[in-house]
């Protein structure tokens, strides 16, 4: 196992190739180029902060900031899984033709994923405070959670990635799960709304702690819910070292099948 | 899975066997498997067959057969793209494979940027990279094309850059694939003196091909392959002489 990490780290170059690849390549041809990546959550932030002020009135304050901050990080973690389903097959010819650890793939869009998130936030602190909200201390907090979030997602996308070769219909189904899964999470509402016989099966729910840590830090200005976090990360470690233990074995078929 | 073997020995192929699933039509549909259920839909085929195999370090060996008799396979599974089924391979060094020219490459990209690229998934690091970059793009031939996306290149042009990346990566091991029978004359030349040059240096080849006089020219040792079986196994020049043999016995 750890000459498997090592291995993929000794191919870190591949990944940070493949990383701007993705990156570059998204936006070729356009004349806006890389700055779409900017672009895309500015025009998000003004539409929705345009709808729920003016349009859909929400009893929640600021309720454009409160949409915005959890929905980034679901987006981040969202489109990796969703594009990470199909990263190994789309990928069918170097597959077949050179060999190199294929956890770089589906690794390589989370990695992509994980630069436009931290971009976007670029766009979101100067919102923050267009729309005064207190920025307090408990910001420091964000490295650990995102930390959380990122293991979550490339053991998920590992997994997905991987499924989708031998089970094709996978990329669909993640497709319908994901929204379903949106709306379990308490992105566009708040968890307290959540009725309290259903509490017990959304604290299930490990992107539900991880997105309400986003809203406690940029958004509530207060420090994340420590216990849940832990238990969180926890279970994310976990589930990273399963996903890698899978990986490994299921991709040693993965040149013949796709 | 790499273990120590002897220091010079490059590759241990140890009883390797592979079976392929030949699916008469790839069903993935639930309907048609719930119709064909229990029905025959994958047939197995042996495409190796207790492939034993030593090659010692610095040695150019041939791997010589008709088609589908399991050289491209032995091949890929030397170069880890494909597992045995049963058996197992020993590897000493590192190993760069020449199954496609310009794998990877990025149309939209340059030259350039695709060097990085392509070098990169062939395992090479960015100061490995910075210190072939001259060379790569000397041997390609390219001039200020280096700069132009590769899109824009001609087949042979991207070919030429291709091959320049893959011979740069300065393998311990070497594996190539047919890919000697492409662009013109001038650069299968330029690609066999390479090959040479690199046969000085004491790098180990592994080479498949059709061609009985390929193997007399480039290759000490030579592998026959027949219908995933080994045939023959010994010098270069016996083993072509003996296939080259049985290929105008067969067609007389």
């Amino acid at each position: 196992m750890w000459q498997r990490i090592k291995e993929i780290y000794a191919y870190r170059e591949m990944l940070k190739n493949l990383v701007s690849k993705e990156l570059r390549a998204r936006y070729k041809g356009s004349i806006l180029g890389f700055f779409w990546t900017f672009f895309n959550p500015l025009l998000m932030l003004i539409v929705y902060s345009f709808v729920f002020s003016f349009v859909m009135r929400s009893g929640i304050k600021n309720y454009a900031m409160f949409l915005f901050v959890a929905l980034l990080p679901w987006n981040y973690l969202s489109s990796s899984i969703l594009q990470g389903a199909a990263s190994l097959v789309q990928n069918a010819s170097l597959i077949k033709k050179v060999y190199f650890p294929r956890e770089v793939l589906p690794l390589s869009v989370v990695l992509a994923n994980l630069i436009n998130y931290l971009l976007s936030l670029l766009i979101l602190m100067p919102a923050l405070m267009l729309f005064k909200i207190r920025l307090t201390w408990a910001l420091l907090a964000f490295p650990l959670v995102l930390l959380v979030e990122t293991v979550l997602v490339a053991s998920l996308t590992l997994l997905v990635s991987v499924g989708n070769v031998y089970f094709r219909d996978l990329e669909h189904i993640t497709g319908v799960f994901m929204t379903a899964w949106f709306f379990l999470t308490p992105v566009v509402y708040s968890a307290d709304t959540v009725p309290p016989n259903a509490k017990k099966f959304f604290s299930l729910n490990p992107a539900a702690h991880i997105i309400e840590a986003y809203r406690d830090i940029f958004y509530e200005g207060m420090w994340p819910d420590w216990k849940a976090l832990l238990y969180v990360g926890l279970g994310c470690l976990i589930l990273f070292w399963l996903s890698l233990l899978a990986f490994q074995r299921w991709q040693k078929d993965i040149a013949e099948e796709i | 899975m790499v273990q120590e073997i002897s220091n010079e020995i490059a590759i241990e192929v140890k009883d390797v066997w592979k079976k392929f699933r030949l699916y008469h039509e790839k069903t993935y549909s639930l309907k048609e498997r719930i119709i064909f259920w229990g029905r025959s839909k994958a047939e197995d085929f042996w495409a190796l067959k207790g492939i034993n195999l030593t090659i010692p370090k610095g040695s150019t060996v041939g791997l010589i057969g008709r088609n589908g008799s399991g050289k491209s396979t032995l091949l890929k599974i030397i170069s880890r793209i494909l597992y045995p089924t049963r058996g197992e391979v020993k590897i000493n060094g590192r190993v760069s494979t020449l199954l496609e020219l310009g794998a990877g490459f990025h149309p939209d990209f340059t030259g350039r940027e695709n060097i990085f690229l392509n070098a990169s998934i062939l395992g090479l690091s960015r100061k490995e990279i910075k210190e072939r970059l001259d060379d790569i793009i000397a041997f390609s031939e390219l001039g200020d094309f280096i700069d132009n996306p590769v899109r824009n290149y001609s087949s042979g042009m991207y070919m030429r850059l291709g091959f320049a990346v893959a011979v740069h990566v300065d393998p311990e091991i070497l594996l190539i694939d047919e890919v000697l029978a492409v662009g013109d004359l001038a650069f299968q030349e330029k690609c066999l003196a390479k090959i040479k040059e690199l046969q000085k240096k004491g790098t180990t080849i592994i080479l498949v091909t059709h061609s009985p006089k390929q193997i007399q020219d480039l290759c000490d040792l030579a592998v026959w392959l027949d219908k995933g079986e080994m045939k023959m196994q010994g010098s270069a020049i016996e083993v072509a002489e003996a296939y080259a043999r049985y290929v105008s016995g067969k067609e007389r």
